[in-house]
Order: C-alpha cells, then structure tokens, then sequence
C-alpha cells in the first residue's frame, strides 16, 4: 500500500523537480522554449485524452480550442489590458463555453457523427479567425505581448515555471477527477450509454462536462501558447497540428496522465527529430525494432493476428528505407507522423506508458491498492417492509413499430413486495414492454404508474431515478471497467460532493464509502472475489450476476430481471434462484422475465402470459401451466389428446 | 439584371454542388455495407486527379484517361479497406476513423512531393465557352460534370438492382449478420463497396480538375462540403444527396457573394453541426430503433 503511494507519487514529484530545475542547471533559451512548449501541451493532452481516452471519441477540435484560447487570452491583453491571470482565465472559459456549445448538439453523436462534428467546428473556427479582420488581423497574424503577473513582469524561465505550475495543478485536479465518480462515468458511457442511463447516471450531463473540461483545458494550454510565441496566425491551429496532437495522445498512451505528459515530450521534440538527419535514423530503427520485437511476440503467443503484427513492421520498414534515401526528410513530415501514427494505433493501441505501466509494476511488484472490508448490507440494502398495495400499474399500455404491435393493451398490477413472472413466447412483446417500462421506447399509449404516480416515459434516465432498475437480456455491462467500479458507478445515495471539492481531492471518504458498498453488492451475487476483473473478462454467468449487483446498486423497489438465466448452464441457474430470493427477501419487488418455467414455478407468486402483444393469462405458476390459450400460444393448437401428447415425448 | 446575376450564380453554385453529391455517394456505398466511411476521401479524389493528370501528360487521349484514373481510385480505395478499415471492423471498434484519417495524411503526404505543392491546371477536350439559356451562362464543362454524377450513380445503382453481386451487397447492407448466414462474404461485401466507393471518388477528382486545378490541397476543402452533403441528406438517403448537393452548391455560391469568398465554406459546416444536433439521420434518413 505504502509502497505504491511512495512509488507513484514519488515519480511524480521527482518528475516535476526535474523540469523545474533545469533552467536552473542549463542557461540555453532553446532548451527553455522546447519545456516550456513540453508543459504547454501537456496541458493540451490531458485535456484531449479526456475525449479520445476516457470519453472513447475521436476529437479533432482540440486544435480549434488551443486557437479559439490563445486569440481569446492576446485578444483580451491588447484590448482590455488583462493581467496574466484574468487573461489566462478568459481563455480557460472561452474554451469551457465553445465546449459547452458544440457539446450540446455533438452530443447524441457517436462514433464517426462526432468526428464529423468535431471537424467541422475546427474548420468554422479556423474560418472565422481568418476572415474576421477586424478583430483577429485575419491571415497577417496578431501579435501579443506577455502581460505582467500579479503585476510582475515574466521573463523565460518565470514563464516556464508558470507553465509547469498550471501543468502541476492541472495533473493533480485531473487525477482527482478521473479516479472519481466523475472519471467512471465517463468511462461507463463509452462502453454502453444505455446502460449508463439506466442506472440513472445520466450520459447528458457527464458527456457535455467531460468534452466542456476538454475543451477548457485546451482553452487554457491556448492563453499559454498566445503568450509562449507572442504571435499568432490561424494556420498554426489547423489540420496539422490536431494530427500531431492524435500522435501525442495515442503514442504517450490513452486515459493516463503520464501518456499524455510522454506524448507532449515526443511532439515537442518531433521538430528537432526530423530536422536532424541521424537522429531520425536512429528513431526510425528504433521504431522498426520495437515493430519486430513487439510484432514477434503478439505472432509467438498468438494474442495479435497476423495483420496487426505485420502492418507495423511494414510501417516502420518504410520509414527506416524513407530516412536513408529521401532528400529532405522536413518534406515528408505528414508521412512520417502518418506512418508512426499507423504503426502505434494498429499494434500498440494502449500507447507506451500504457505498455511501460504493465512492465513498471511486475518490476517493483506493486500491489494495486488494498480494498476495504465490504459494508454490511444492511446498510446498503435496508430491508424494505413490504407494505403491499400496487406497486406498478399498467393500464392499457400500447407500443406499435409502425404496423407491428408489439405491446397492444397490456394492463397488469405488480403488488409491492411480489416476485411477478413475465412469460410468453418469443416476440410475444415482454422485452418491448420492458423497454417501455424502463423509459427506453415512449408508450404509443396507455399509463403506467409507481405507487399510484406517472412514471416518466421516454427516459431511461427519468425511470431509473425513480427507483425502477433493470438489467439487459443482452448484456450492457461496461467491459473496460472492472466489476467493483461497474457497480460502483450505479451507487445511488453516495456521491454527493460536488465538483470542486472533488478536483481538490476532498471526496475520497465518499470514495471509500462507495467502495464498501459495492463489495457488499458483490458478495451478495457471488462476485467477492472478482472484484477487480474487468467486467469483460468475467465468465458470462458472472456477467449475468453482476449486471444484477449494478442494478441493485440504485437501491431500487422494483427490479426488473430480463431473461437473466438467458444461456446459464445449470449449476449457475441455481445460484441465479438463490440469489434472486435473498434479494426478494430485502422486500424488493421483481419483475421476472424468463422462459425456464421451472424457474418461474419456484420464485413467482403470479405470472403473467403474454401473446402478439395482449395478455393471455394471469394467476399462479400452476394455473398458467394449465391454462389451454398458454399451452395453445407455446405449443400451437391442439386438436386431439394424442396430438398434445407427441411434442412434449419429441421435446 | 440583379435577379439574373443570383439566378446564375445559384445554378453554377448548385452545378458544383452536384460533386459534393458525388464524393457524398461514395461514403454511402460504404456505410451501407459497413457502417464506416473513409475520412481520407478527399484524398483519393486529390491522388486519382494528379494520376489522371499524369496520364494525360503521358498522351494517352481523354477518353482512356477517365476509366485509367477511376481504376487507380477503386484500388486505392481497396487499399483503404484492407490497410485501415478491416481489423477495426473484425475488433468491432472504431478505429477506422483515426486509420483512414491517417491513411489520407500519408497520402497527401505522398501527393506534395511526388507532383509538387502547386495548383496546375488538367487539359480537358470538353469547351468551357458558356451556352447560353434563358439568359444563363453554363459550360458544356459543367454540364458534364452532372451529367457524369447521374450517369456513374445511375450506374452503380443499376448494378446493386440488377446483378447477384449488386444483390449480395444490398443483402450485407440490410443485415450483415443474415447476409454472411446465407453464404454472403461480408468482408468481400465491404471490400467492393470500398472499391466502388474510390472509383466514383476518381471520377468526382477527373470531372472537377479542370474547374478547380489539381493540387496536393484541391480536395480538402471539397471534402467537408461533401461531408455536408452526407450527414445532411443522410448516410443511407440514396438519392436525397443530390438535391442536398444542388442546395448547398447554390448556398455557398450565394454566401460567397454576399459575404466575401472567405466564408464559402461557411454555410455547409453550420449545417453539417445544425442537422447533426437535430436530425443525426439525415434529412432523408431512416430513424434506427434503439435496441438492447
């Protein structure tokens, strides 16, 4: 425990100490620009890593916000005499609300539409710094002067040390966050932002902060910059640069701290690297070694395919060749960052620090940090008095896909404190009315209301905030993250500090809190020991479990179980009833999909059959099993005894 | 006077736009299939110009030039699915976007120092003396410019109705999984859908070349009004990307006007970022069915 925190913080430190004191050791005004421009984009990294990393999204507008910053902060100097600070802040917010702005529509955006978005804004932005002369000086460039520090003049090395101090600052505050609630959601809404609604998180909010926070800190690495270079074109923020800057984030390493201050060092360094014929030679055989070696070793153990092995070695081939016989290697700068680019993402996708933390902690044996004893779960899960009355109550709730009607009519009461069975064939409309239900479909009509009130429709969110939780029949779990944090993440009652003190790392008793009690929940489905497994790695029965421990997370009254012995071979079909009835006995209401009827007979009290859309039957397991529309509806009409008798032999 | 001079700058606008529409289509042929679009086309286009180019330099005579560019576009565009699309759609990530980012940086890269970094103009047989109707000036250059765009779109979706290949490639579009059931290879789906998404891009590069000359640069301001287009109308709109185009080739000819030539781009990014905040389907698109 203590070795780690001497290790990591320690390297830390040591890290910052070195920075900071070599202006002091070397008196080179060269070397000084390339740190200073080193603390600037790291800065700029760790910001960008909170999209590309944590949030999962490829971001091409951190460039946009470094300008949309820089010409902020030189703007605000030249015509409204700011002093440093009130500089720097200016475009620290000027980059918080284009954030905030481009956010909001990017934000139903996935994959590909987000790119799109994010392209489009660098390309507006860069437009409109060019063509609005009158502000900007357009294409002629601006020039800025470095404004007084608390009313002291900066020269290089105070400068420089400014930049690391922000740097410093920034790293800690990140940390904080990104270890926090704060930093799982994130996380949590890459892997799945359905789930990430349902367990009432809320991917709006979280995606808006995480890209704002991104976009603030590029914000501010630009006031940095503006008074770095004292002048600035539009150009300098263009396509180019946000390559560069994918490089840095991509080969430093994603959703680390460190990658994203490695990634800063090599591109401040880049320029040096290809002005310097040999050196670049060097670099490249490295390169081309790391391939093969890398390459080599994924084809051996078999964990890469042959493509991703290959395609690197071929890369970097081309660039150990292209160093020996191009005239001028500045020439070639896009290709070069191109080539290196391909070879990192295509076969060292988690970067180098991503790969220098796995080997740093098998050398000095750290331990990952010890987890607390599990709170009792009592505390977690107070018992709940079932009081009986309604619970939930449909009243003729409808669903049409277009002329599909896949709920039509369903009205059906769950008493409080009851495990209700949901069954019926395949598409007879128990997943859509569960879909509705949680907030995922809006209702095409019908009511339905909890303890006698409107629930919300049309909003996973809504609905898992009013203590309905759910689990996926086909699972949603959130495969990066281990099993302790996806139910973690869930935890309803816990994280109520708000964002300031978590950047100041003032939460970490809530944090310890939170982890007790999703160990609790962990023991309860059998999940104890796996606590730190990522949830993709688990056996799938396991994953089945801990979709259920992440529902109970939100502490609900009612859980809805969709097919959750879906696929379960028979030992785990057991555990799946036992732990299905210790949760009933904390007097949480169930509702329970399922198509074992075995599992049906022994944990429902009332089943409800349904059938295209319309309910069939309704009362105990028994009568249902009797009733002649269910047998109908499952084994087709039967017109004599000896015909009724033929499938059940066959089955 | 002034009614006609807007008439004719919309119609020559919406002339060009009929290119953006062009190079929109090709991210259609590949989305269809895989749901990935290659973010380097504007590339392709560029490279398959410059090679056409050098073609004509090197006298072969127009009419063998077209078809030599769109097959050096179309292996290009193979190139592209097998370097930086496959493995991310065997991951099942999205990894495609930075590969083909990077693949377009590698090719631009290639274009600056093989052909130079300046703008040189491509010889073309077809006249560019306006005809003259109702008072409007158009060339028979921009003429065929259209005309090329219906025809190759004309042809592609010919192929998709009519041949078994152009069967198998709606069958992948409608449902991969169900296609690669029946015995349909998804993964020669997709890498013919690449093919065809880079041929229609060379042809987009030989018919605008000698509007705007060829240069390392010509298509990267294209290519985001071509990203307009397709969000626009919508990834999976067919048709609907022409009259997108035609719209927004007017717009940005009327916004030039109005506003100074440095704000063209300006109305096709607005839009792009304004359809995505409120119709992420497109114009014409299909809303898809949340499904868990």
């Amino acid at each position: 425990m203590w070795k780690r925190l001497l290790l990591i913080r320690g390297a830390e430190l040591a890290a910052l100490a070195l920075l900071a004191a070599i202006p002091l050791m070397v008196d080179n005004s060269y070397v000084l620009g390339l740190l200073t421009l080193l603390a600037i984009y790291g800065i700029l990294l760790i910001g960008l890593d909170v999209t590309v990393g944590y949030l999962g999204q490829v971001n091409l507008a951190q460039a946009a916000f470094l300008g949309l910053g820089a010409y902020a902060a030189g703007l605000c100097v030249a015509n409204f005499d700011f002093g440093m600070l009130a500089a720097l802040a200016a475009a620290l917010v000027v980059g918080l609300i284009f954030g905030t702005l481009l956010a909001f529509p990017a934000l139903r955006l996935e994959g590909p539409q987000f790119a799109l978005a994010t392209l489009s804004f660098s390309a507006l932005s860069a437009t409109t710094l060019n063509e609005w002369e009158g502000l900007t000086l357009g294409a002629q460039g601006l020039q800025v002067s470095r404004p007084p520090f608390l009313g002291m003049a900066l020269d290089a090395p105070e400068f420089f040390w400014l930049c690391l101090l922000l740097l410093a600052l920034v790293w800690m505050a990140m940390r904080n966050l990104l270890s926090s609630q704060w930093g799982r959601a994130f996380e949590a809404l890459r892997d799945s932002p359905i789930a990430t609604d349902a367990m009432g998180v809320g991917t709006y909010r979280h995606k808006v902060a995480g890209f704002a926070l991104a976009s603030g800190l590029g914000g501010l690495a630009g006031g940095l910059y503006a008074f770095n270079f004292q002048y600035l074109q539009p150009q300098s923020f263009g396509w180019d640069l946000m390559v560069i800057l994918l490089l840095g984030v991509v080969l430093g390493g994603r959703k680390s701290l460190w990658g994203a201050l490695v990634g800063a060092s090599l591109i401040a360094l880049l320029p040096n690297l290809l002005s310097n014929r040999g050196l670049f030679q060097i670099f490249s055989a490295i390169g081309l070694l790391i391939a093969l070696a890398a390459g080599g070793q994924g084809l051996l153990k078999k964990t890469t395919r042959p493509f991703q092995a290959l395609a690197p070695v071929a890369a970097m081939g081309i660039l150990m060749v292209g160093s020996l016989i191009v005239g001028n290697t500045e020439d070639w700068r896009k290709a070069i960052f191109a080539l290196m680019l391909f070879s990192v993402v295509v076969g060292l996708p988690e970067g180098l620090m991503g790969f220098a933390a796995r080997f740093l902690t098998r050398l000095f044996h750290i331990e990952p940090p010890r987890l607390p004893a599990p709170a009792s779960l009592d505390t977690v899960l107070p018992k709940r008095t079932a009081n009986g009355g309604a619970l939930l109550e449909l009243r003729g709730l409808e669903r049409y896909f277009g002329g599909v009607k896949a709920v039509d009519g369903v009205s059906m009461t769950v008493q409080a404190g009851e495990i209700h069975g949901l069954i019926g064939p395949n598409g007879s409309g128990k997943s859509t009315a569960v879909n509705v239900i949680s907030g995922l479909y809006v209702p095409t009509g019908g009511d339905m209301l909890l303890r006698g009130k409107l629930l919300p429709v049309g909003s996973l969110f809504k609905v898992a905030r009013t203590g309905v939780a759910r689990t996926f029949q086909n699972l949603q779990l959130f495969g990066e993250l281990s099993a302790l944090d996806n139910v973690m993440v869930a935890l309803k009652d816990v994280y109520r500090s708000p964002l300031p003190l978590v950047l100041l790392g003032l939460a970490r008793a809530e944090e310890k809190r939170a982890r007790a009690a999703a160990l609790a929940l962990l023991e309860l489905v059998g999940l104890g020991d796996q606590a730190r497994s990522l949830a993709k790695d688990l056996t799938y029965g396991d994953q089945r479990f801990l979709e259920i421990a992440r529902a109970l997370a939100r502490k609900p009254e009612l859980l809805i179980l969709d097919e959750p012995a879906a696929g379960l071979a028979h030992p785990d079909v057991n555990k799946l009833m036992d732990i299905i009835k210790r949760i009933h006995e904390r007097g949480i209401s169930i509702i329970l999909i399922e198509h074992h009827m075995d599992v049906i007979s022994e944990l429902c009290g009332v089943v409800t059959v349904l059938d295209g859309g319309k309910i069939i039957a309704a009362g105990t397991a028994e009568q249902v099993k009797r009733d002649p529309k269910v047998i109908e509806a499952y084994l087709g009409v039967v017109d004599d005894p000896a015909g009724a008798a033929a499938p059940a032999q066959a089955g | 006077m002034y009614t006609l001079l807007i008439v004719q700058l919309a119609v020559s606008g919406a002339l060009m736009g009929m290119v953006y529409a062009l190079i929109a289509y090709g991210f259609q042929l590949t989305f269809a299939t895989s749901k990935s679009i290659n973010f380097g086309q504007g590339e392709l286009v560029m490279l398959s110009a410059f090679f056409s180019l050098t073609l004509i330099d090197s006298g072969l005579p127009y009419w063998l030039v077209v078809p030599g560019g769109m097959l050096f576009g179309a292996v290009l565009g193979l190139f592209v699915e097998r370097a930086a699309v496959r493995l991310s759609l065997e991951q099942k990530g999205e990894g495609w976007i930075l590969l083909t980012i990077i693949l377009g940086l590698l090719g631009f890269s290639a274009a600056e120092n093989i052909w130079g970094r300046d703008d040189r103009p491509f010889p073309t047989p077809i006249s560019s003396d306006p005809l003259h109707f109702f008072g409007i000036d158009v060339t028979p250059l921009e003429l065929s410019v259209a005309i090329g765009v219906l025809a190759v779109m004309g042809l592609v979706e010919l192929f998709k109705r009519k041949t078994l290949l152009g069967k198998a490639f709606e069958a992948v579009s409608a449902d991969r999984d169900a296609a690669q059931l029946m015995g349909i290879s998804a993964t020669r789906t997709i890498q013919l859908s690449y093919g065809l998404s880079g041929l229609v891009a060379a042809l987009a590069g030989i018919l605008v070349a000698p509007i705007t000359t060829v240069g390392p640069t010509m298509a990267s301001v294209l290519i985001l009004k071509a990203f307009s287009v397709a969000v626009v109308a919508g990834l999976d709109s067919g048709f609907g990307i022409v009259l997108v185009g035609l719209f927004l080739g007017a717009l940005e000819s009327l916004t030039s006007f109005y506003l100074g030539s440095g704000w063209r781009e300006a109305p096709g990014l607005v839009l792009l970022i304004l359809a995505l905040a409120v119709r992420p389907n497109g114009v014409f698109g299909k809303a898809s069915i949340r499904k868990v």
